[in-house]
């Protein structure tokens, strides 16, 4: 009696729950290839993890050594500098770019599709040998620079010059807010312009009374998707500088690679690894509370 | 409603994992399918008169084997050919292969021992097995493998790669560090290739006077700059580097070490390390100043001889000089350039270790040729010497290296902890000399830290 009661409950809740019957592949992979390793690190990250020892002692000690350690607390100080200086000049120029290819210009679509191209390429290996081959000490930047009467610096072993052109590197590709950019601006209504221009208002004047208070939903959208991205990067001083010269480009994820796969300190690795997403979670709740001083919905003036 | 529901779910499930058999089928190299199926088709065919070996193996039913190494073009053609021709005489054996480039190899070999799924037969660094086997349990024993021929190699080797009286694997070839010089630029120089340190050291002004600021007598990355540190010390006091599992020397003496590389750099016999940097290539044979002659020598592998000879433009060559012996009896680095080890998890371990005597001592030999160096296996020296193989600038060098050196190199020596490119003290320490002129009794302070440090940890 008991036994047909629970039977038809359960084929209750799978009628009720068909949606969740569809999830379950996703909801699978979610758990064994995203949840798991998140966990498990977390775990790892109060432990001396040593990949081939194993575990032999459990506490802070990892937490206590990313904040005592010059190199560690160097690198997240460089990975600032990387991402406030990489994603303020990467939005700038994909909005300046998006603004020119919105005009009626012969030839745009074409434009459109060529300035794509360097975000498809991404962190390829044939990228790391252009971008050395630029800035190398008798490359073309400094030919350039020498033709001019300017002594270029030796960028590859520079400490900061060799920061600037792993952010070059991203800013160059930056397609894919472009694309988004792009959107947000044919979105906005080309009835304000008459409007502003029948007012004797300038390209300018336009541009930042109409056009940016328009688009801010969309330039914070890519603010906070572009300031995650910069601070796991990890492609550009991988295969460009190896992090070097002088540990110059050892971002944050670089050094979680470093140490987890070159001295299989897994501990460290995962609490480093755990200090990162804090801070980044710490970025975005400030973003998320400064939206209302700046971003601008229109449907809440309704 | 109920059954649409689940077949549905079932078709995709199918689906899904299609996919996946389809994902991983790709992933195999095309060559070694090929050669599979080559083999497959002489099983067929195979004659009577075929090995009776063949005979027990196709008995014992298929065996596949993994096997994977690193190395550049020609070794991945010589192996994959030698691997075919095992196949043909070997009908029911199946060789899956998975090779690259160094670059990353030892990051994906971690990776696979941490979570057993290496593959059955791999090539591996000698300081691996410290590095990986600590108790000699990491590998196979090969002192189990009876079909393998281990008399054909020298006990010291196999010592070296034993652990725990646990053989982790068969030492494939050794290698020395040999100075090699570009004669084409020395005679635009007017000088003769130079025999001793004060050759060298006269040559540098030389050469910035005569050829131009940009030409150099050597050139040295920051792990060649510690190789040649070691190599000065070695010969000058007549040590070891490291012995008890500890640096063997004192800051004094270190100190003298590092004023001897700073005289190098200041008698503009090698570039600082911001030059080389600023060439933009990964490493001396990619760099279009080595290639055209700008950097006249080198202290590399004698394996590395044929990488760095091909690389050179038309019209450059490089000759192995004489070790300089200006402070006493040279005594270049020298160690097993690498080996083969079974993995602990594999199901066939005895195929495994016959497929390595094939390779290594048998009829594999003349295929695989110096494609790894200069064979350990006296075997495979014969087999070669026979061919009219064993010549050429590769043997010549390991013959050089082989003859000069006294002492043997701490397993550690190479530990990640001193040799990575990013996080070695090795680096951080050769910048800090070259980048800020430090002080050469801090540098042989940190120096000595690091290693003790390193030898400590390797041996807790």
């Amino acid at each position: 009696m008991s036994e047909t009661k629970t039977a038809k409950k359960n084929s209750k809740f799978w009628r009720d729950n068909k949606g969740l019957l569809f999830i379950i592949p996703w909801l699978v992979g979610f758990l064994i290839f995203k949840g798991y390793p998140f966990l498990s690190s977390l775990v790892y990250s109060f432990t001396d993890y040593q990949l081939f020892n194993g575990i032999k002692t459990t506490g802070l000690m990892n937490y206590a050594k990313i904040f005592s350690d010059k190199k560690i607390i160097t690198s997240f100080m460089t990975t600032f500098r990387y991402a406030f200086m990489t994603v303020p000049l990467k939005l700038i120029f994909a909005l300046f770019v998006a603004y020119i290819l919105n005009f009626k210009i012969a030839g745009v679509k074409m434009f459109r599709t060529v300035y794509y191209i360097p975000s498809i390429l991404g962190g390829s290996v044939a990228i790391s040998v252009l971008w050395k081959a630029i800035f190398k000490q008798d490359g073309i930047i400094n030919m350039i620079l020498a033709f001019i009467g300017i002594q270029g610096p030796n960028w590859l072993a520079d400490k900061g010059a060799a920061l600037f052109i792993i952010c070059l590197l991203r800013v160059w590709q930056f397609g894919s807010s472009m694309v988004i950019f792009l959107a947000a601006l044919k979105g906005v209504s080309p009835d304000l312009y008459e409007a502003a221009s029948l007012d004797g208002a300038g390209k300018w004047r336009q541009f930042f009374t109409i056009t940016v208070p328009i688009i801010t939903p969309v330039i914070f959208y890519n603010l906070v998707t572009q300031l995650v991205q910069a601070f796991q990067e990890f492609n550009g001083p991988y295969i460009i500088t190896q992090g070097g010269p002088r540990s110059a480009t050892t971002l944050v994820s670089l050094l979680i690679y470093n140490n987890a796969f070159k001295k299989y300190e897994m501990g460290l690795a995962s609490a480093q690894a755990w200090v990162l997403f804090i801070i980044l979670m710490i970025f975005t709740a400030i973003l998320q509370w400064s939206q209302k001083h700046w971003v601008y919905y229109s449907d809440e003036e309704a | 409603m109920k059954k649409t529901m689940s077949k549905v779910l079932a078709s995709s499930l199918a689906a899904s994992m299609v996919l996946g058999l389809a994902a991983c089928g790709s992933s195999k190299p095309a060559e070694t399918t090929a050669q599979a199926n080559a083999a497959a088709e002489t099983t067929t065919a195979a004659e009577a008169a075929a090995a009776t070996t063949a005979a027990a193996q196709e008995a014992a039913g298929d065996v596949t084997l993994k096997m994977s190494w690193w190395g550049g073009d020609s070794r991945h053609n010589a192996t994959l050919a030698a691997l075919d021709e095992y196949m043909k005489a070997n009908p029911g054996v199946k060789v899956e292969a998975d090779y690259g480039a160094w670059s990353g190899w030892t990051d994906k070999i971690a990776t696979q021992l941490a979570g057993n799924s290496e593959p059955d037969v791999l090539q591996i660094n000698w300081n691996w097995i410290y590095q990986y086997s600590k108790d000699g349990n990491g590998f196979y024993d090969m002192n189990q493998a009876k079909d393998f021929d281990l008399s054909q190699y020298d006990q010291k080797l196999l010592d070296q790669m034993t652990i725990n009286g646990k053989l982790q694997g068969i030492p494939v070839s050794t290698t020395g560090r040999v100075f090699y010089f570009n004669p084409e630029t020395f005679k635009k120089a007017g000088l003769e290739i130079p025999k001793s340190f004060a050759d060298l050291l006269a040559a540098g002004p030389v050469f910035q006077q005569k050829l131009g600021d940009d030409y150099y007598p050597m050139a040295c990355g920051q792990y060649d700059l510690a190789i040649l540190l070691t190599y000065y010390m070695q010969e000058k006091y007549n040590k070891a580097w490291v012995e008890n599992g500890k640096l063997n020397y004192s800051v004094e003496e270190l100190t003298d070490g590092f004023d001897f590389l700073k005289s190098l750099m200041k008698n503009h016999v090698i570039p600082s390390q911001e030059k080389l940097v600023g060439d933009g290539a990964d490493s001396l044979d990619k760099n279009p100043n080595f290639i055209d002659g700008h950097y006249a020598g080198v202290l590399e592998w004698d394996s590395s001889i044929k990488k760095l000879t091909g690389a050179l433009a038309d019209g450059q060559s490089l000759e192995i000089a004489d070790y300089p012996a200006d402070y006493g009896t040279p005594s270049t680095v020298f160690k097993i350039s690498m080996g083969f080890a079974i993995s602990k998890n594999s199901q066939h371990p005895e195929e495994a270790a016959k497929l390595l005597q094939f390779l290594l001592n048998g009829d594999g030999v003349k295929t695989m040729a110096l494609e790894r160096g200069v064979p350990a296996s006296a075997a495979a020296q014969k087999t070669l010497a026979d061919a009219d193989i064993l010549n050429g600038m590769t043997y010549d060098a390991n013959k050089a290296a082989s003859s000069n050196y006294v002492f043997a190199l701490s397993p550690y020596y190479e530990d990640s902890k001193l040799k990575d490119s990013s996080e070695g003290a090795y680096y951080s320490i050769m910048d800090a000399m070259s980048y800020d002129d430090e002080d050469s009794a801090t540098l042989a302070q940190d120096l000595i830290d690091a290693v003790n440090d390193c030898e400590a940890q390797a041996n807790a």
